[in-house]
């Protein structure tokens, strides 16, 4: 099955994932090869069991969701949230702040796909140190959404304070959700109230005469 | 018949005098109920449906033959699929609205109730959206897909007054009323251990590409509270239930109906902490990730006992789903919930003992279906607003779904404080409690 992705964002995908995989651990290159198979059990079979290569993988794991085969891709994705789902398990946190620590590289990915991917693997396990990347991202008008929902979970006092710094840059449309975001962590907004109960969306379809009955 | 002078007669007293001149069939509106003295349309209830493919439609049906016994009146159809709406619409006959956007029906004062039948990731923010607007709510289970949701369609319905009812039929159907008062009453001793069967989800083995959607369908709104993502044709119409951030799978599905009405027969509403233990087969392939087969594993405390989901697990019954509970001295199946499938012979010829305890189930229609609707209305009518399957009670079953797919997620044993919703000592399984709701469909 092929996807629909441009021949020039294939090419640079397969010239990252070569260059990963050149230098890449033994272990890493083994799950890449594995995620690149064209046999389903064997790309499943990797996935499940990446949660332990841990965070070296994460970026020639990346560029694979690029790939053309869509079951290459999603399996890519999968073991990337296997990683991030093990790395983020109690009595962890070295793990964790290393897969932390690459995800945040790949939020300047060039696609989209993979930061919005990535913004929320990272709402899972992020700390004080994601704030300011996934922050950055709230300029981004391809995945702000994204961004906004992944300060909304991160707790702590820096993802508020990060919130009520982006609504003074926002575009007017955006500050509503955002505010939206601060209520929801218990913070005050005067301004900017909810849109959440206003229709927007009117049909074509007619009632049925009365006549007709 | 329209009522007049609302404001100068009770509450109290408007309920007696109609429940009285009218038979007791009369259902009330909600505004009349949450808001005393402000008078209704009539003396019918009012409801819209929001959603109206797959139970949706059995919804319009149900509503259809009371609106013929004269109890309700169906005032509008909602669907984001424009080829499902303009079928609605013209099974609900003359003079019913239709609608794209259900914020138009919560807009409208002349509707008492809404019935939602959407994909599971709408249930919440929908039913709180129609909570905080004043109206009764019939919602198909899961109630939830997160506990977040669960916890704010609990808030809203206290909040606001109304009585929301989770179709989850066991707890009103006739089979499980009879297992559950044999249960309570001791048919097998105390039970230790329920063992449900199901079978498996499916796999996607017809993948496609990501495509734009058909002319009929707002994909925007289909998505709703969901990151946004391209359309695939593999995400709808139905088969959402297949992905774990919507549907949730057979868990989320059935395992609603079944965990309800376990949790009925072991009379373990109050008993909302527990550990569970997930494990799955993912599928090799496609776009659905919902795991194949599924064994999840639950330890209640004090009392003591065991739930376990199997998928397929141990089918000791004849159908394609049910449970069976094994006590002290000896065992008793129920297929499905008990709503569809009747009860064992065993337990339907159960005698209570002396000084045990009866059970209290809403038997207005032999039709599961109808009466489960029935109890909503009667707790409408009634004022009380506690129907059979209340959202508190589906938001504790669905907390069992929902932590049994979060378990098998991260791959881990997991251990629930119900008291303060939280998971004892994982703040990366606390943080999948919720799911930031892509704006404005938020809660």
């Amino acid at each position: 099955m092929k996807s629909t992705l441009s021949s020039a964002a294939i090419s640079i995908a397969t010239v990252a994932v070569a260059r990963a995989a050149a230098t890449a651990a033994p272990e890493t290159e083994r799950l890449l090869n594995s995620i690149r198979s064209k046999e389903d059990k064997v790309r499943c079979e990797a996935w499940q069991s990446a949660g332990g290569v841990g965070a070296s993988a994460l970026a020639p794991l990346a560029a694979l969701m690029l790939d053309v085969d869509i079951e290459v891709a999603r399996a890519a994705r999968l073991a990337m949230e296997k990683i991030v789902h093990h790395a983020g398990r109690p009595a962890a946190a070295s793990e964790a702040r290393a897969v932390e620590a690459e995800l945040v590289k790949l939020l300047r990915h060039d696609s989209p796909i993979i930061r919005r991917a990535v913004i929320w693997m990272l709402s899972e396990i992020a700390s004080d140190d994601s704030i300011q990347p996934i922050s950055a991202l709230l300029a981004d008008a391809q995945v702000r959404e994204d961004a906004r929902c992944a300060l909304q979970r991160i707790p702590g006092d820096k993802s508020v304070t990060a919130l009520r710094d982006a609504m003074r840059a926002a575009p007017e449309e955006f500050k509503y959700a955002i505010a939206d975001s601060l209520r929801k962590r218990g913070q005050n907004v005067a301004d900017y109230p909810t849109k959440k109960l206003i229709p927007t969306r009117s049909t074509q379809v007619q009632a049925t005469p009365a006549s007709s009955k | 018949m329209r009522y007049k002078n609302f404001r100068s007669i009770s509450r109290r007293r408007f309920l007696g005098a109609s429940a009285a001149a009218l038979g007791g069939f009369t259902l009330l509106p909600s505004g009349v109920l949450a808001q005393p003295g402000r008078p209704g349309a009539n003396d019918r209830i009012v409801v819209a449906h929001i959603g109206v493919g797959g139970m949706g439609n059995v919804h319009l049906s149900n509503m259809l033959q009371y609106q013929r016994e004269g109890k309700v009146r169906i005032a509008a159809v909602c669907d984001v699929d424009e080829s499902r709406l303009r079928a609605a619409v013209k099974t609900a006959g003359a003079g019913v609205e239709p609608y794209r956007d259900y914020r138009y029906i919560l807009q409208r004062k002349d509707i008492d109730a809404v019935l939602i039948a959407t994909p599971d990731h709408w249930h919440g923010v929908q039913t709180v959206h129609a909570c905080e607007s004043g109206k009764h709510v019939y919602v198909e289970k899961p109630s939830s897909v997160t506990i977040e949701e669960g916890n704010a369609m609990v808030a809203a319905a206290r909040a606001n007054k109304v009585a929301v009812q989770v179709g989850a039929q066991g707890r009103t159907g006739k089979g499980a009323w009879y297992t559950c008062r044999a249960i309570r009453n001791g048919i097998v001793g105390q039970v230790r251990s329920v063992e449900c069967w199901h079978y498996a989800n499916p796999v996607d083995d017809k993948p496609v590409p990501d495509s734009d959607p058909p002319a009929s369908l707002d994909w925007d709104m289909w998505l709703g509270p969901l990151p946004w993502r391209r359309f695939n044709a593999r995400y709808c119409p139905g088969v959402f239930r297949w992905f774990l951030e919507s549907g949730g799978g057979q868990i989320r599905d059935r395992g609603a109906h079944q965990f309800s009405t376990i949790l009925w027969c072991m009379n373990a509403d109050k008993q909302t902490s527990f550990t569970v233990q997930a494990k799955g087969t993912p599928p090799s392939k496609g776009l659905w990730d919902c795991p194949v087969d599924m064994e999840v594993v639950y330890q209640f405390k004090d009392p003591d006992w065991t739930l376990v989901w199997g998928q397929p697990g141990n089918k000791v019954g004849k159908t394609e789903f049910g449970q069976v509970f094994r006590g002290a001295n000896g065992s008793l199946i129920l297929e499905w919930e008990g709503a569809y499938r009747g009860a064992e012979p065993d337990a339907i010829n159960f005698k209570l003992p002396p000084g045990g305890q009866e059970v209290y189930r809403t038997a207005e229609y032999e039709d599961f279906n109808m009466n489960h609707k029935a109890d909503w209305f009667k707790s409408i009518r009634e004022g009380h607003l506690r129907p059979a399957v209340d959202i508190e009670i589906a938001h504790h079953t669905a907390t069992l779904c929902i932590l049994g797919n979060i378990s098998y997620i991260l791959g881990r044993k997991l251990v629930w404080d119900g008291q303060n919703q939280r998971v004892v000592g994982d703040e990366q399984a606390n943080r999948l409690l919720s799911r930031p709701q892509r704006y404005p469909y938020v809660l």
